[in-house]
Protein backbone atom coordinates (compact mmCIF):
# COMPACT_ATOMS: atom_id res chain seq x y z
CA UNK A 1 0.00 0.00 0.00
CA UNK A 2 1.92 3.22 -1.11
CA UNK A 3 0.83 6.58 -2.70
CA UNK A 4 1.90 6.81 -6.48
CA UNK A 5 4.42 9.71 -6.73
CA UNK A 6 3.71 12.79 -8.05
CA UNK A 7 5.60 14.14 -11.25
CA UNK A 8 6.54 17.35 -12.03
CA UNK A 9 8.02 17.44 -15.73
CA UNK A 10 8.61 19.72 -18.51
CA UNK A 11 6.58 19.10 -21.38
CA UNK A 12 7.28 16.06 -23.21
CA UNK A 13 9.95 15.60 -20.27
CA UNK A 14 11.16 11.58 -20.27
CA UNK A 15 11.66 11.09 -16.72
CA UNK A 16 12.92 7.67 -17.22
CA UNK A 17 16.51 7.87 -16.57
CA UNK A 18 15.62 9.62 -12.99
CA UNK A 19 13.23 6.68 -11.95
CA UNK A 20 15.97 4.12 -12.96
CA UNK A 21 18.74 6.10 -10.95
CA UNK A 22 16.62 6.41 -8.23
CA UNK A 23 15.28 3.14 -7.74
CA UNK A 24 19.55 2.26 -7.57
CA UNK A 25 19.33 4.39 -3.99
CA UNK A 26 18.77 1.94 -0.86
CA UNK A 27 17.62 2.28 1.89
CA UNK A 28 20.90 0.85 3.71
CA UNK A 29 19.57 0.19 6.41
CA UNK A 30 17.15 -2.13 4.93
CA UNK A 31 18.67 -3.01 1.41
CA UNK A 32 15.54 -1.87 -0.53
CA UNK A 33 15.66 1.04 -2.52
CA UNK A 34 13.78 3.61 -1.72
CA UNK A 35 11.25 3.95 -4.33
CA UNK A 36 10.08 0.56 -4.07
CA UNK A 37 9.90 1.40 -0.54
CA UNK A 38 7.57 4.55 -1.44
CA UNK A 39 9.69 6.69 0.24
CA UNK A 40 9.51 9.33 -3.03
CA UNK A 41 6.24 11.42 -3.07
CA UNK A 42 7.23 13.88 -5.47
CA UNK A 43 9.79 14.64 -8.32
CA UNK A 44 10.17 18.21 -10.24
CA UNK A 45 12.53 18.97 -13.07
CA UNK A 46 13.07 22.99 -13.59
CA UNK A 47 15.51 22.61 -16.70
CA UNK A 48 18.96 21.30 -15.15
CA UNK A 49 17.44 21.13 -11.53
CA UNK A 50 15.75 18.00 -9.93
CA UNK A 51 13.82 18.60 -6.90
CA UNK A 52 13.15 15.27 -5.01
CA UNK A 53 10.55 15.24 -2.01
CA UNK A 54 10.76 12.45 0.26
CA UNK A 55 8.52 11.10 3.15
CA UNK A 56 10.25 8.55 5.90
CA UNK A 57 8.55 6.30 7.51
CA UNK A 58 8.91 8.73 10.67
CA UNK A 59 9.80 12.52 11.21
CA UNK A 60 12.48 10.86 14.02
CA UNK A 61 13.93 8.08 11.32
CA UNK A 62 17.49 7.82 12.17
CA UNK A 63 19.35 11.13 11.26
CA UNK A 64 22.28 9.34 9.92
CA UNK A 65 20.83 7.30 7.77
CA UNK A 66 18.34 9.88 6.31
CA UNK A 67 21.35 11.64 5.17
CA UNK A 68 22.63 9.01 3.96
CA UNK A 69 19.22 8.97 1.85
CA UNK A 70 19.63 12.31 0.42
CA UNK A 71 22.92 12.14 -0.26
CA UNK A 72 23.00 9.03 -2.61
CA UNK A 73 19.81 10.33 -4.31
CA UNK A 74 22.08 13.64 -5.33
CA UNK A 75 24.90 11.71 -6.56
CA UNK A 76 23.04 9.61 -8.19
CA UNK A 77 21.29 12.32 -9.83
CA UNK A 78 23.99 14.39 -10.61
CA UNK A 79 25.53 11.65 -12.85
CA UNK A 80 22.52 12.27 -15.22
CA UNK A 81 23.91 14.00 -18.31
CA UNK A 82 21.58 17.83 -18.33
CA UNK A 83 21.28 18.00 -14.45
CA UNK A 84 23.37 20.21 -12.39
CA UNK A 85 21.52 20.96 -9.63
CA UNK A 86 19.31 18.15 -6.67
CA UNK A 87 17.30 19.43 -4.02
CA UNK A 88 16.21 17.06 -1.56
CA UNK A 89 13.49 17.79 0.40
CA UNK A 90 12.66 15.89 3.40
CA UNK A 91 9.49 17.19 4.54
CA UNK A 92 8.38 16.96 8.50
CA UNK A 93 11.42 14.85 9.23
CA UNK A 94 12.83 16.54 12.48
CA UNK A 95 16.34 17.20 11.05
CA UNK A 96 15.04 17.90 7.66
CA UNK A 97 16.83 21.36 7.60
CA UNK A 98 19.83 20.85 8.89
CA UNK A 99 20.28 17.38 6.16
CA UNK A 100 18.51 19.41 3.40
CA UNK A 101 21.04 22.36 3.66
CA UNK A 102 24.46 20.20 4.35
CA UNK A 103 23.47 17.91 1.37
CA UNK A 104 23.01 21.00 -0.91
CA UNK A 105 26.41 21.96 0.00
CA UNK A 106 28.17 18.78 -0.81
CA UNK A 107 28.99 18.88 3.54
CA UNK A 108 29.82 15.86 5.60
CA UNK A 109 27.73 14.29 7.83
CA UNK A 110 30.40 14.89 10.32
CA UNK A 111 30.42 18.57 9.94
CA UNK A 112 26.08 18.83 9.31
CA UNK A 113 25.67 16.75 13.08
CA UNK A 114 29.19 17.23 14.86
CA UNK A 115 27.68 15.54 18.30
CA UNK A 116 25.84 12.85 16.83
CA UNK A 117 27.75 10.23 17.87
CA UNK A 118 31.44 8.46 16.70
CA UNK A 119 29.96 5.91 14.39
CA UNK A 120 31.59 6.88 10.84
CA UNK A 121 28.78 7.20 8.26
CA UNK A 122 30.98 4.98 6.15
CA UNK A 123 31.86 2.53 8.36
CA UNK A 124 28.05 1.93 9.89
CA UNK A 125 27.35 2.32 5.27
CA UNK A 126 29.93 -0.25 4.78
CA UNK A 127 28.39 -2.61 7.94
CA UNK A 128 24.72 -2.73 6.22
CA UNK A 129 26.76 -3.21 2.94
CA UNK A 130 28.09 -6.35 3.96
CA UNK A 131 24.17 -7.33 5.64
CA UNK A 132 22.85 -6.73 2.04
CA UNK A 133 25.27 -8.71 0.68
CA UNK A 134 24.34 -11.91 2.77
CA UNK A 135 20.57 -11.17 2.44
CA UNK A 136 21.01 -11.11 -0.87
CA UNK A 137 22.97 -14.46 -1.16
CA UNK A 138 20.83 -15.94 1.27
CA UNK A 139 17.82 -15.25 -1.36
CA UNK A 140 19.57 -16.88 -3.86
CA UNK A 141 21.02 -19.89 -1.95
CA UNK A 142 16.97 -20.46 -0.67
CA UNK A 143 16.16 -20.23 -4.63
CA UNK A 144 18.59 -22.80 -5.19
CA UNK A 145 17.90 -25.04 -2.82
CA UNK A 146 13.74 -25.04 -3.52
CA UNK A 147 14.87 -25.87 -7.25
CA UNK A 148 17.11 -28.99 -5.93
CA UNK A 149 19.73 -28.13 -6.12
CA UNK A 150 21.98 -30.16 -3.54
CA UNK A 151 24.57 -28.50 -1.30
CA UNK A 152 27.69 -29.91 -3.32
CA UNK A 153 25.88 -29.21 -6.63
CA UNK A 154 25.60 -25.47 -4.82
CA UNK A 155 28.94 -25.45 -4.01
CA UNK A 156 30.37 -26.54 -7.32
CA UNK A 157 28.68 -24.10 -9.58
CA UNK A 158 30.46 -21.16 -11.20
CA UNK A 159 29.25 -17.66 -12.39
CA UNK A 160 28.76 -19.52 -16.10
CA UNK A 161 26.61 -22.18 -14.72
CA UNK A 162 24.17 -19.47 -13.56
CA UNK A 163 24.38 -16.58 -16.33
CA UNK A 164 24.97 -17.29 -20.23
CA UNK A 165 26.93 -15.17 -21.92
CA UNK A 166 24.16 -13.11 -23.14
CA UNK A 167 22.66 -12.71 -19.74
CA UNK A 168 20.08 -14.98 -19.22
CA UNK A 169 19.80 -17.28 -16.45
CA UNK A 170 20.73 -20.49 -16.80
CA UNK A 171 19.57 -21.73 -13.79
CA UNK A 172 16.57 -24.06 -13.00
CA UNK A 173 13.71 -22.22 -11.83
CA UNK A 174 12.23 -23.38 -7.86
CA UNK A 175 9.21 -25.05 -7.90
CA UNK A 176 8.21 -23.07 -4.63
CA UNK A 177 9.21 -19.38 -3.84
CA UNK A 178 8.08 -18.53 -0.66
CA UNK A 179 8.62 -14.74 -0.70
CA UNK A 180 7.76 -14.30 -4.49
CA UNK A 181 11.21 -13.52 -6.07
CA UNK A 182 11.77 -15.22 -9.38
CA UNK A 183 15.72 -16.87 -9.58
CA UNK A 184 16.82 -13.90 -12.12
CA UNK A 185 15.73 -11.44 -9.75
CA UNK A 186 17.80 -12.72 -6.75
CA UNK A 187 20.42 -13.88 -8.70
CA UNK A 188 20.75 -10.40 -10.57
CA UNK A 189 20.61 -8.60 -7.11
CA UNK A 190 23.30 -10.91 -5.95
CA UNK A 191 25.48 -10.24 -8.29
CA UNK A 192 25.19 -7.00 -8.73
CA UNK A 193 26.19 -6.37 -5.29
CA UNK A 194 29.08 -8.94 -5.62
CA UNK A 195 30.49 -6.34 -8.28
CA UNK A 196 30.01 -3.38 -5.84
CA UNK A 197 32.13 -5.10 -3.65
CA UNK A 198 34.69 -5.80 -5.96
CA UNK A 199 34.92 -9.58 -6.06
CA UNK A 200 35.69 -11.75 -8.79
CA UNK A 201 32.81 -11.81 -11.52
CA UNK A 202 34.61 -13.62 -13.87
CA UNK A 203 32.95 -16.41 -15.87
CA UNK A 204 34.69 -19.09 -14.09
CA UNK A 205 34.74 -17.62 -10.65
CA UNK A 206 32.76 -19.76 -7.97
CA UNK A 207 28.78 -18.40 -7.93
CA UNK A 208 29.07 -18.63 -3.73
CA UNK A 209 31.62 -17.25 -2.10
CA UNK A 210 32.07 -14.94 0.56
CA UNK A 211 32.69 -11.15 2.03
CA UNK A 212 36.64 -11.85 1.41
CA UNK A 213 36.04 -13.46 -2.43
CA UNK A 214 36.57 -17.28 -0.82
CA UNK A 215 34.50 -20.30 -2.24
CA UNK A 216 32.49 -22.44 0.34
CA UNK A 217 33.58 -25.75 0.90
CA UNK A 218 30.49 -27.90 1.12
CA UNK A 219 30.99 -28.63 4.47
CA UNK A 220 30.43 -25.04 5.89
CA UNK A 221 27.63 -23.92 3.35
CA UNK A 222 25.09 -24.90 6.19
CA UNK A 223 25.89 -23.15 8.92
CA UNK A 224 27.05 -20.39 6.64
CA UNK A 225 23.47 -20.41 5.40
CA UNK A 226 22.04 -19.99 8.48
CA UNK A 227 24.38 -16.99 9.46
CA UNK A 228 22.84 -15.15 6.40
CA UNK A 229 19.32 -16.15 6.99
CA UNK A 230 19.30 -14.51 10.37
CA UNK A 231 20.64 -10.97 8.54
CA UNK A 232 18.01 -11.37 6.05
CA UNK A 233 15.53 -11.27 8.68
CA UNK A 234 16.74 -8.77 10.54
CA UNK A 235 16.60 -6.98 7.37
CA UNK A 236 13.68 -8.26 6.31
CA UNK A 237 11.54 -7.33 9.69
CA UNK A 238 13.15 -3.78 9.23
CA UNK A 239 11.67 -3.19 6.29
CA UNK A 240 8.20 -4.55 7.73
CA UNK A 241 8.71 -2.25 10.68
CA UNK A 242 9.47 0.95 8.12
CA UNK A 243 6.59 0.03 5.94
CA UNK A 244 4.03 0.01 8.71
CA UNK A 245 5.12 2.80 9.99
CA UNK A 246 4.99 5.10 6.51
CA UNK A 247 1.84 3.05 5.81
CA UNK A 248 0.07 4.17 8.58
CA UNK A 249 1.13 8.03 7.96
CA UNK A 250 -0.37 7.29 4.49
CA UNK A 251 -3.31 6.08 5.59
CA UNK A 252 -4.23 6.05 9.11
CA UNK A 253 -7.82 4.23 8.42
CA UNK A 254 -6.99 1.53 6.39
CA UNK A 255 -4.25 -0.52 8.51
CA UNK A 256 -4.92 -4.52 8.00
CA UNK A 257 -2.57 -7.12 8.77
CA UNK A 258 -0.71 -9.01 6.12
CA UNK A 259 2.15 -11.37 5.70
CA UNK B 1 -2.93 -15.45 34.20
CA UNK B 2 -3.91 -16.96 30.78
CA UNK B 3 -5.66 -20.13 31.06
CA UNK B 4 -5.82 -22.74 27.95
CA UNK B 5 -7.74 -25.79 27.74
CA UNK B 6 -8.60 -25.55 31.59
CA UNK B 7 -4.27 -24.98 32.19
CA UNK B 8 -2.99 -21.87 33.56
CA UNK B 9 -0.08 -19.69 32.12
CA UNK B 10 1.39 -17.51 34.70
CA UNK B 11 1.96 -14.46 32.83
CA UNK B 12 4.97 -11.83 33.57
CA UNK B 13 5.37 -8.58 31.27
CA UNK B 14 8.76 -8.06 30.97
CA UNK B 15 8.63 -4.45 30.24
CA UNK B 16 5.26 -1.86 31.07
CA UNK B 17 5.58 1.42 32.11
CA UNK B 18 3.91 4.18 34.18
CA UNK B 19 4.73 7.12 32.37
CA UNK B 20 3.61 10.84 32.94
CA UNK B 21 4.08 12.32 29.46
CA UNK B 22 0.99 15.20 30.01
CA UNK B 23 2.32 18.60 28.05
CA UNK B 24 2.98 20.14 31.88
CA UNK B 25 5.61 17.51 32.29
CA UNK B 26 7.46 18.31 29.05
CA UNK B 27 10.77 20.44 29.33
CA UNK B 28 11.21 20.85 26.23
CA UNK B 29 10.55 20.28 22.44
CA UNK B 30 12.25 16.62 23.19
CA UNK B 31 9.46 15.85 26.14
CA UNK B 32 6.68 16.21 23.05
CA UNK B 33 9.18 14.54 20.45
CA UNK B 34 9.09 11.66 22.68
CA UNK B 35 5.54 10.91 23.24
CA UNK B 36 5.01 11.75 19.63
CA UNK B 37 7.23 9.38 18.73
CA UNK B 38 5.69 6.42 20.80
CA UNK B 39 2.39 7.20 19.76
CA UNK B 40 3.11 6.90 16.06
CA UNK B 41 4.94 3.28 17.27
CA UNK B 42 1.82 2.76 19.23
CA UNK B 43 -0.81 3.76 16.37
CA UNK B 44 1.10 1.71 13.61
CA UNK B 45 0.83 -1.75 14.79
CA UNK B 46 -1.99 -2.17 17.28
CA UNK B 47 -4.81 -3.07 15.99
CA UNK B 48 -7.35 -0.45 15.24
CA UNK B 49 -9.30 -0.92 18.02
CA UNK B 50 -6.86 -1.12 20.91
CA UNK B 51 -5.27 2.83 19.55
CA UNK B 52 -5.84 5.38 22.21
CA UNK B 53 -6.61 9.35 22.00
CA UNK B 54 -3.19 11.03 22.56
CA UNK B 55 -4.36 12.61 25.55
CA UNK B 56 -4.81 9.04 27.35
CA UNK B 57 -1.71 8.14 25.99
CA UNK B 58 0.41 10.88 27.69
CA UNK B 59 -1.06 9.77 30.76
CA UNK B 60 -3.38 7.43 31.87
CA UNK B 61 -2.74 6.69 35.69
CA UNK B 62 -3.22 3.59 38.00
CA UNK B 63 -6.40 2.60 37.18
CA UNK B 64 -5.91 1.88 33.27
CA UNK B 65 -2.91 -0.30 34.11
CA UNK B 66 -4.96 -2.23 36.50
CA UNK B 67 -7.34 -2.93 33.99
CA UNK B 68 -5.02 -3.20 31.20
CA UNK B 69 -2.82 -5.48 32.40
CA UNK B 70 -4.59 -7.57 35.85
CA UNK B 71 -8.28 -7.18 35.02
CA UNK B 72 -8.75 -7.72 31.09
CA UNK B 73 -4.90 -7.89 30.16
CA UNK B 74 -4.16 -12.18 31.63
CA UNK B 75 -1.16 -10.52 33.08
CA UNK B 76 -0.07 -11.58 36.43
CA UNK B 77 3.25 -9.24 37.14
CA UNK B 78 4.47 -6.61 35.63
CA UNK B 79 8.37 -5.25 35.72
CA UNK B 80 8.20 -1.37 35.74
CA UNK B 81 10.74 -0.41 33.24
CA UNK B 82 11.66 2.84 34.76
CA UNK B 83 12.87 5.62 32.27
CA UNK B 84 13.83 8.56 33.53
CA UNK B 85 14.63 11.52 31.01
CA UNK B 86 15.39 14.16 33.12
CA UNK B 87 16.48 16.29 30.29
CA UNK B 88 13.08 15.92 28.74
CA UNK B 89 10.77 15.76 31.48
CA UNK B 90 10.33 18.35 34.07
CA UNK B 91 9.26 15.08 36.68
CA UNK B 92 10.89 12.56 34.38
CA UNK B 93 9.18 10.36 32.64
CA UNK B 94 8.56 7.02 34.48
CA UNK B 95 11.41 7.18 36.84
CA UNK B 96 11.39 4.74 39.78
CA UNK B 97 9.90 7.50 42.26
CA UNK B 98 6.65 7.60 39.80
CA UNK B 99 6.46 3.94 39.44
CA UNK B 100 6.98 3.53 42.90
CA UNK B 101 3.74 4.51 43.76
CA UNK B 102 1.81 2.13 41.82
CA UNK B 103 3.95 -0.65 43.19
CA UNK B 104 3.02 0.39 46.70
CA UNK B 105 -0.30 -0.06 45.98
CA UNK B 106 -0.40 -3.28 44.49
CA UNK B 107 3.26 -4.89 45.90
CA UNK B 108 3.00 -8.26 44.39
CA UNK B 109 1.66 -7.30 41.26
CA UNK B 110 4.84 -5.82 40.02
CA UNK B 111 8.53 -5.55 39.79
CA UNK B 112 10.47 -2.32 40.23
CA UNK B 113 13.45 -1.41 38.31
CA UNK B 114 15.71 1.30 39.18
CA UNK B 115 18.86 2.80 37.04
CA UNK B 116 22.15 3.99 37.04
CA UNK B 117 24.47 6.29 34.93
CA UNK B 118 27.65 5.70 34.64
CA UNK B 119 28.62 9.66 33.70
CA UNK B 120 27.88 10.21 37.61
CA UNK B 121 30.63 8.52 38.52
CA UNK B 122 31.58 8.05 42.20
CA UNK B 123 28.51 10.15 43.55
CA UNK B 124 26.07 7.97 41.60
CA UNK B 125 27.45 5.34 43.13
CA UNK B 126 26.03 6.41 46.56
CA UNK B 127 22.73 7.81 45.11
CA UNK B 128 22.12 3.99 43.80
CA UNK B 129 23.00 2.35 46.94
CA UNK B 130 20.72 4.75 48.59
CA UNK B 131 17.90 4.27 46.00
CA UNK B 132 18.35 0.21 46.55
CA UNK B 133 18.42 0.80 50.59
CA UNK B 134 14.93 3.10 50.49
CA UNK B 135 12.57 1.11 47.43
CA UNK B 136 11.99 -2.12 46.76
CA UNK B 137 13.93 -2.47 43.69
CA UNK B 138 15.26 -6.29 42.11
CA UNK B 139 15.97 -5.46 38.52
CA UNK B 140 17.53 -2.56 36.90
CA UNK B 141 16.95 -1.17 33.24
CA UNK B 142 19.11 0.96 31.65
CA UNK B 143 19.18 3.56 28.54
CA UNK B 144 22.72 3.68 27.39
CA UNK B 145 21.67 5.87 24.48
CA UNK B 146 20.44 8.57 26.74
CA UNK B 147 21.48 12.42 26.58
CA UNK B 148 23.04 14.06 29.39
CA UNK B 149 25.12 16.93 29.54
CA UNK B 150 25.91 17.31 26.18
CA UNK B 151 27.07 13.62 26.05
CA UNK B 152 24.77 11.59 23.15
CA UNK B 153 24.80 8.57 25.59
CA UNK B 154 27.75 5.65 27.24
CA UNK B 155 28.68 2.26 27.14
CA UNK B 156 27.79 -1.05 28.87
CA UNK B 157 32.00 -1.59 28.94
CA UNK B 158 32.86 1.88 30.07
CA UNK B 159 34.80 1.92 32.94
CA UNK B 160 32.45 3.69 35.12
CA UNK B 161 29.68 1.23 34.36
CA UNK B 162 31.36 -1.87 35.55
CA UNK B 163 32.08 0.05 38.55
CA UNK B 164 28.15 0.09 38.93
CA UNK B 165 27.54 -3.24 37.78
CA UNK B 166 30.03 -4.27 40.16
CA UNK B 167 28.14 -2.90 43.16
CA UNK B 168 24.33 -3.85 41.61
CA UNK B 169 25.86 -7.40 42.24
CA UNK B 170 26.88 -6.32 45.86
CA UNK B 171 23.35 -4.64 46.38
CA UNK B 172 22.02 -8.41 45.60
CA UNK B 173 20.40 -7.22 42.08
CA UNK B 174 20.26 -9.92 39.33
CA UNK B 175 18.90 -8.47 36.31
CA UNK B 176 19.86 -5.64 33.97
CA UNK B 177 17.55 -4.77 31.16
CA UNK B 178 19.03 -3.07 28.61
CA UNK B 179 17.33 -1.25 26.24
CA UNK B 180 18.64 -1.85 22.67
CA UNK B 181 15.65 -1.19 20.46
CA UNK B 182 14.46 0.68 17.44
CA UNK B 183 15.23 4.76 17.17
CA UNK B 184 13.57 6.76 19.47
CA UNK B 185 14.29 10.34 18.20
CA UNK B 186 15.72 12.38 19.48
CA UNK B 187 18.48 9.84 20.72
CA UNK B 188 21.50 8.92 18.83
CA UNK B 189 20.77 5.15 16.74
CA UNK B 190 24.97 4.23 17.57
CA UNK B 191 24.50 4.26 21.30
CA UNK B 192 21.66 1.35 20.81
CA UNK B 193 24.28 -1.37 19.03
CA UNK B 194 24.65 -3.62 21.35
CA UNK B 195 28.10 -5.10 21.34
CA UNK B 196 28.61 -3.92 24.64
CA UNK B 197 26.35 -6.34 26.16
CA UNK B 198 28.82 -9.29 25.04
CA UNK B 199 31.57 -7.85 27.04
CA UNK B 200 29.53 -7.21 29.82
CA UNK B 201 27.87 -10.60 29.64
CA UNK B 202 31.59 -12.45 29.92
CA UNK B 203 32.40 -10.02 32.69
CA UNK B 204 29.76 -10.30 35.22
CA UNK B 205 28.71 -13.90 34.92
CA UNK B 206 26.44 -13.71 37.70
CA UNK B 207 24.34 -10.84 36.19
CA UNK B 208 21.43 -11.74 33.50
CA UNK B 209 21.16 -9.18 30.87
CA UNK B 210 17.83 -8.98 29.32
CA UNK B 211 18.17 -7.15 26.06
CA UNK B 212 15.17 -5.37 25.41
CA UNK B 213 13.28 -4.93 22.00
CA UNK B 214 16.09 -7.89 21.10
CA UNK B 215 18.25 -5.45 19.52
CA UNK B 216 15.68 -4.46 16.61
CA UNK B 217 17.35 -3.93 14.06
CA UNK B 218 19.72 -5.44 14.89
CA UNK B 219 18.38 -8.51 15.34
CA UNK B 220 21.09 -10.55 14.05
CA UNK B 221 24.02 -9.35 16.11
CA UNK B 222 21.48 -9.87 18.55
CA UNK B 223 21.53 -13.56 18.06
CA UNK B 224 25.43 -14.15 17.91
CA UNK B 225 26.12 -12.45 21.37
CA UNK B 226 23.11 -14.11 22.82
CA UNK B 227 24.07 -17.51 21.70
CA UNK B 228 27.27 -17.21 22.91
CA UNK B 229 26.49 -15.36 26.15
CA UNK B 230 24.57 -18.00 28.32
CA UNK B 231 23.81 -15.14 30.59
CA UNK B 232 21.94 -13.23 28.00
CA UNK B 233 18.53 -13.05 27.58
CA UNK B 234 15.74 -11.49 24.59
CA UNK B 235 13.31 -9.25 26.21
CA UNK B 236 10.49 -9.50 23.46
CA UNK B 237 8.81 -6.17 23.36
CA UNK B 238 8.71 -4.65 19.70
CA UNK B 239 8.80 -8.14 18.70
CA UNK B 240 5.72 -8.89 19.75
CA UNK B 241 3.93 -6.15 18.23
CA UNK B 242 4.29 -7.88 14.71
CA UNK B 243 2.25 -10.89 15.80
CA UNK B 244 -0.94 -8.69 14.47
CA UNK B 245 0.13 -6.57 11.15
CA UNK B 246 3.35 -9.12 9.98
CA UNK B 247 2.26 -12.02 11.43
CA UNK B 248 4.80 -14.30 8.75
CA UNK B 249 7.70 -11.68 9.76
CA UNK B 250 6.65 -12.37 13.36
CA UNK B 251 6.97 -16.28 12.89
CA UNK B 252 10.81 -15.28 11.30
CA UNK B 253 11.85 -13.48 14.16
CA UNK B 254 10.62 -16.29 16.77
CA UNK B 255 11.92 -18.56 14.63
CA UNK B 256 15.28 -17.52 14.47
CA UNK B 257 15.36 -16.54 18.35
CA UNK B 258 14.19 -20.15 18.68
CA UNK B 259 16.94 -21.58 16.74
CA UNK B 260 20.08 -19.68 18.39
CA UNK B 261 18.78 -18.96 21.43
CA UNK B 262 16.04 -22.13 22.21
CA UNK B 263 13.10 -21.45 24.33
CA UNK B 264 14.51 -20.95 27.86
CA UNK B 265 15.69 -17.48 26.93
CA UNK B 266 12.80 -15.73 25.71
CA UNK B 267 10.76 -13.02 27.85
CA UNK B 268 7.58 -11.43 26.82
CA UNK B 269 7.11 -7.79 27.20
CA UNK B 270 4.12 -5.19 26.62
CA UNK B 271 6.12 -2.46 26.55
CA UNK B 272 3.02 -1.22 28.27
CA UNK B 273 0.97 1.60 27.16
CA UNK B 274 2.96 1.71 23.60
CA UNK B 275 0.85 -1.77 23.21
CA UNK B 276 -1.59 -3.38 25.34
CA UNK B 277 -0.87 -6.93 26.45
CA UNK B 278 -4.45 -8.42 25.97
CA UNK B 279 -4.32 -8.23 22.53
CA UNK B 280 -0.40 -9.29 22.33
CA UNK B 281 -1.21 -12.48 24.31
CA UNK B 282 -4.55 -13.36 22.57
CA UNK B 283 -2.95 -13.29 19.63
CA UNK B 284 0.17 -14.18 20.50
CA UNK B 285 -1.52 -17.65 22.05
CA UNK B 286 -3.52 -18.23 18.72
CA UNK B 287 -0.22 -18.25 17.06
CA UNK B 288 2.44 -20.45 15.54
CA UNK B 289 4.86 -19.90 13.05
CA UNK B 290 4.10 -20.97 9.55
CA UNK B 291 4.34 -24.44 8.42
CA UNK B 292 7.19 -24.39 6.12
CA UNK B 293 9.00 -21.76 8.97
CA UNK B 294 8.67 -24.90 11.19
CA UNK B 295 10.20 -27.26 9.12
CA UNK B 296 12.76 -25.12 7.99
CA UNK B 297 14.08 -24.21 11.60
CA UNK B 298 12.54 -26.98 13.33
CA UNK B 299 10.90 -24.61 15.53
CA UNK B 300 7.45 -24.25 16.75
CA UNK B 301 5.48 -22.26 19.54
CA UNK B 302 4.26 -25.50 21.09
CA UNK B 303 2.37 -24.92 25.19
CA UNK B 304 4.91 -25.39 26.78
CA UNK B 305 7.42 -23.22 24.84
CA UNK B 306 4.57 -20.40 25.03
CA UNK B 307 3.61 -20.90 28.69
CA UNK B 308 7.63 -20.40 29.21
CA UNK B 309 8.06 -17.66 27.36
CA UNK B 310 5.04 -15.84 28.94
CA UNK B 311 6.09 -16.08 32.29
CA UNK B 312 8.43 -18.75 33.48
CA UNK B 313 11.44 -17.46 32.02
CA UNK B 314 11.60 -14.37 34.24
CA UNK B 315 9.94 -16.24 36.78
CA UNK B 316 13.23 -17.77 36.83
CA UNK B 317 15.31 -15.01 36.33
CA UNK B 318 13.25 -12.92 39.42
CA UNK B 319 13.63 -16.34 41.70
CA UNK B 320 9.69 -16.23 41.72
CA UNK B 321 7.49 -19.29 42.86
CA UNK B 322 4.84 -19.27 40.51
CA UNK B 323 2.55 -21.55 43.14
CA UNK B 324 3.41 -19.15 46.10
CA UNK B 325 3.24 -15.91 43.82
CA UNK B 326 -0.44 -17.26 42.43
CA UNK B 327 -1.42 -18.01 46.02
CA UNK B 328 -0.64 -14.04 47.21
CA UNK B 329 -1.69 -12.61 44.14
CA UNK B 330 -4.98 -14.30 44.76
CA UNK B 331 -5.68 -12.30 48.34
CA UNK B 332 -5.72 -8.78 46.20
CA UNK B 333 -9.28 -9.32 44.54
CA UNK B 334 -7.98 -7.96 40.90
CA UNK B 335 -9.11 -10.98 39.98
CA UNK B 336 -8.25 -11.35 36.11
CA UNK B 337 -9.41 -14.23 33.87
CA UNK B 338 -8.46 -17.39 35.41
CA UNK B 339 -7.97 -16.20 38.97
CA UNK B 340 -10.46 -17.28 41.53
Amino acid sequence: MRDPVSYAFPPGYNGTAILEQLDQVLDPELDESILQLGFVRALRVDADHVTVALQLPTSWCAVNFAFLMADDIRRALLMLKGITRVTVQLGDHCTAEAIETAVQGGHSFAAAFPDAGDESLEVLRLTFRRKGFLSRQERLLRDLQAAGYTPEAICALRLSDAVAADGTCLLRPPTHVPDDRSPPETLRRYLQCRAEFGLDCTRTAPLIIDLDGQPLPVARLQAYYQHARTVRVALEANGAFCRAMLAARQHPCSLHPSP
Amino acid sequence: MYTHNGQDLFVIDGHMHFWDARPENWKNQYGESWIQCFYGYHSALSPADAVWPFDKFCHYGTEAVVDDLFRHGYVDMGILNSTYLYEFYKNGFNSHVQNHTIKAQYPERFLLCGSFDPRDEEAGLDILRQTVAEYPITGLKLYTAEWRNGSRGWRLNDPWAYKYLELAQELGIKNIHVHKGPTVYPLSRDAFDVHDVDYAATDFPALNFIVEHIGLPRLDDFCWIATQESNVYAGLSVAMAFVHLRPRYFGEIMANLLFWLGPDKLCFGSDYAIWSPKWLIEKFMAYDIPDDLQQEYHASLTLEIKRKILGENMARLYGIDIAAQRAKLRQDGLGGPGVA
